[in-house]
């Protein structure tokens, strides 16, 4: 058996599962953020009321607001306070950082976990070899608040493998970006994916982290990196350390293997409507653009900002363009502090924004008037979701954005 | 469990942005409804009837995960939605909140806008009742058909407490 079953196996209490079986599994881990968490505890109020018997299993973190600007969304934020107080479950509050970013840091995924949440990108949680789903508020607040657990059908696996070595200033969410476009949007639903091959084995743990994020977006249902001496040392870091025993896939190869060879691929940008309208950046670059942002699910790692300050070393934003940082945690910023990240971006135009999931669905910044764009290392570029649904997102990596920023318009990156 | 009513038409990788766009997402369920699709089709949310079908194409429903954005389809009053494929989050909410919802490849095909399709989710099979002509996918699983009957999962979850609350697996 592969991670998934495995893992399923095990949580589900049988020896064995197949793909299309419908088990039901014990769940490690809830993850919500303050929209989810909203909806979820409302549904659980109004139709469950059941006791929680594991709030420890449940972790919410504020990160679509870092402070609410208007009375409705200051009431939403009370409101979760005051359950996450009488249910016990933890709380990070504004100003803690992305969702999955939050959570990860502070340990509350470990390899081998079941986790679960309503954000659709929580399968990036494969990054540490969890097996990471989304499931809708209703899955939360009947199966997983009340009872820790929660029904899965077995997905089929199939194997990603990329080969090569990029040529110089691609990076790997250009890579990442390009994969989508390749594979096809929806194109793995109900999948599960491995990704694999010397490409990924190289990668750090933050840059792997890139890969199962696209997952959703291919229709997967989850995806994972098969825990490794990286992935081992990343979680030995971390608060509460690597877990003594953890299930691994036994090696067996997926039913199918796609394999990709990321050689010749050039910086990317997604363009709008969907994200697996990726294109070469040369293909779109000289595109306005009035707002740069370094955030979201996928940016704002530190890797993101140092990137933007060697890009802006010795140049300013460009008068056009707001350039918006948005540090992915409390712990990057301080590193983007201590590194002299944030006086060296402060003083080169940029303005710093709360840890936080920055302008995701513009709940309290980035939102835009119609014929405006973005350029950004967010995860998502659906019309509406940032104001006007005549205004354009695209996205990008860290290096294309900072060189945007520079330019006032989509342009590449001077190769380093 | 079948379904007979006049159809609407939306294209593929609707993602759920469009059917709860994001300040109506602290609203009430009526409130989305009324808004539900309205970017794409202004006339969907103003004249859709209890018992209407929606046909979309591929990966119908993408992008967030939350319950919302087929609760807020659901809160029209539609009999079912029928789609090329859905994202798995929104095929699996459907289902959770009590909307039936079929995967027929070539649905979009063979609907025409206001025809009247008959769909049934036991077969997987969809006819329109104009042309005649119809199509067929895999039918919903039984798991999924028993939650819809109990009213959706939290209605089966009360209903079955053995289902989720047995003897822990570890």
């Amino acid at each position: 058996m592969n991670l998934v079953e495995k893992i399923l196996a095990r949580a589900s209490g049988k020896p064995s599962v197949e793909p299309g079986e419908i088990v039901i599994a014990e769940v490690d881990m809830l993850l919500m953020h303050d929209l989810s968490g909203y909806l979820t505890s409302g549904v659980y109020d109004k139709k469950v009321g059941l006791p929680i018997p594991h709030p420890e299993r449940t972790l919410m973190v504020f990160d679509h607001h870092y402070s609410p600007p208007t009375e409705q969304q200051a009431d939403v934020l009370h409101h979760n306070r005051e359950w996450a107080r009488r249910t016990g479950i933890n709380l990070l509050d504004c100003g803690s950082g992305n969702l999955h970013h939050a959570a990860v840091r502070g340990g509350f995924v470990k390899p081998g976990m079941i986790v679960v949440g309503s954000d659709s990108h929580t399968p990036v949680h494969g990054a540490l070899g969890a097996l990471a789903v989304a499931l809708g508020n209703d899955s939360h607040a009947g199966t997983v608040l009340p009872y820790s657990k929660a029904w899965f059908r077995v997905p089929e696996t199939v194997g990603i493998e990329l080969h090569g070595v990029p040529r110089p200033g691609t990076t790997p969410r250009d890579v990442a970006l390009w994969l989508t476009a390749q594979i096809g949007e929806g194109a793995m639903n109900y999948k599960a994916l491995e990704f694999t091959g010397p490409y990924v084995k190289q990668l750090g743990f933050w840059d792997r982290w890139l890969f199962p994020l696209l997952c959703v977006d291919l229709g997967a249902k989850c995806s994972y990196v098969e825990p490794d001496e990286v992935t081992e040392a990343f979680v030995r870091a971390l608060p509460g350390g690597l877990p003594d025993d953890f299930p691994r896939g036994d090696g067996g190869e997926a039913a199918s293997v796609l394999r990709f060879d990321v050689s010749d691929v050039v910086p990317q940008v997604a363009c709008p409507p969907t994200v697996g309208n990726a294109k070469a950046v040369s293909d779109v670059a000289g595109r306005p653009v009035d707002y740069a942002e370094l955030g979201g699910h996928g940016g704002g790692r530190i890797e993101d900002i140092r990137t933007a300050a060697e890009v802006l070393r010795g140049r300013t934003v460009h008068p056009r363009t707001r350039f918006n940082i948005v540090p992915s945690s409390r712990e990057i910023f301080a590193q983007a502090v201590r590194e002299g990240l944030v006086l060296a971006l402060h003083e080169a135009g940029a303005t710093w924004f709360p840890p936080s999931t920055g302008s995701n669905q513009a709940i309290n910044m980035g939102a835009m008037a119609a014929g405006e764009a973005m350029v950004s290392t967010h995860a998502r570029n659906f019309p509406g979701r940032n104001g006007s649904t005549d205004a354009e997102m695209y996205l990008a990596s860290a290096g294309t954005v900072a060189a945007s920023a520079a330019a006032g318009e989509i342009a590449e990156r001077s190769t380093p | 469990m079948r379904f007979e009513g006049k159809c609407w038409i939306f294209g593929d990788n609707v993602p759920t942005d469009r059917l709860v766009k994001p300040q109506y997402v602290f609203e009430p369920v009526e409130v989305m409804a009324r808004h539900v699709l309205e970017d794409l089709d202004p006339d969907f949310p103003l004249n859709v009837a209890p018992g209407d079908i929606v046909v979309a194409g591929r990966h119908f429903g993408q992008s967030s995960g939350r319950a919302i954005a087929t609760k807020a389809l659901q809160g029209t009053g539609i009999g079912c939605v029928v789609a090329e494929s859905f994202a798995r989050t929104f095929y699996r909410n459907c289902f959770e909140v009590g909307l039936p919802a079929l995967e027929v490849p070539g649905v979009t095909a063979l609907a025409g806008a206001g025809d009247v399709l008959r769909a049934d989710l036991t077969t997987g099979a969809v006819t329109n009742t104009r042309t005649g002509a119809t199509a067929s996918g895999a039918p919903a699983d039984r798991f999924l058909v028993e939650m819809l009957e109990a009213g959706g999962l939290i209605a089966l979850a009360a209903g079955r407490p053995e289902l989720f609350g047995g003897a822990r697996a570890r």
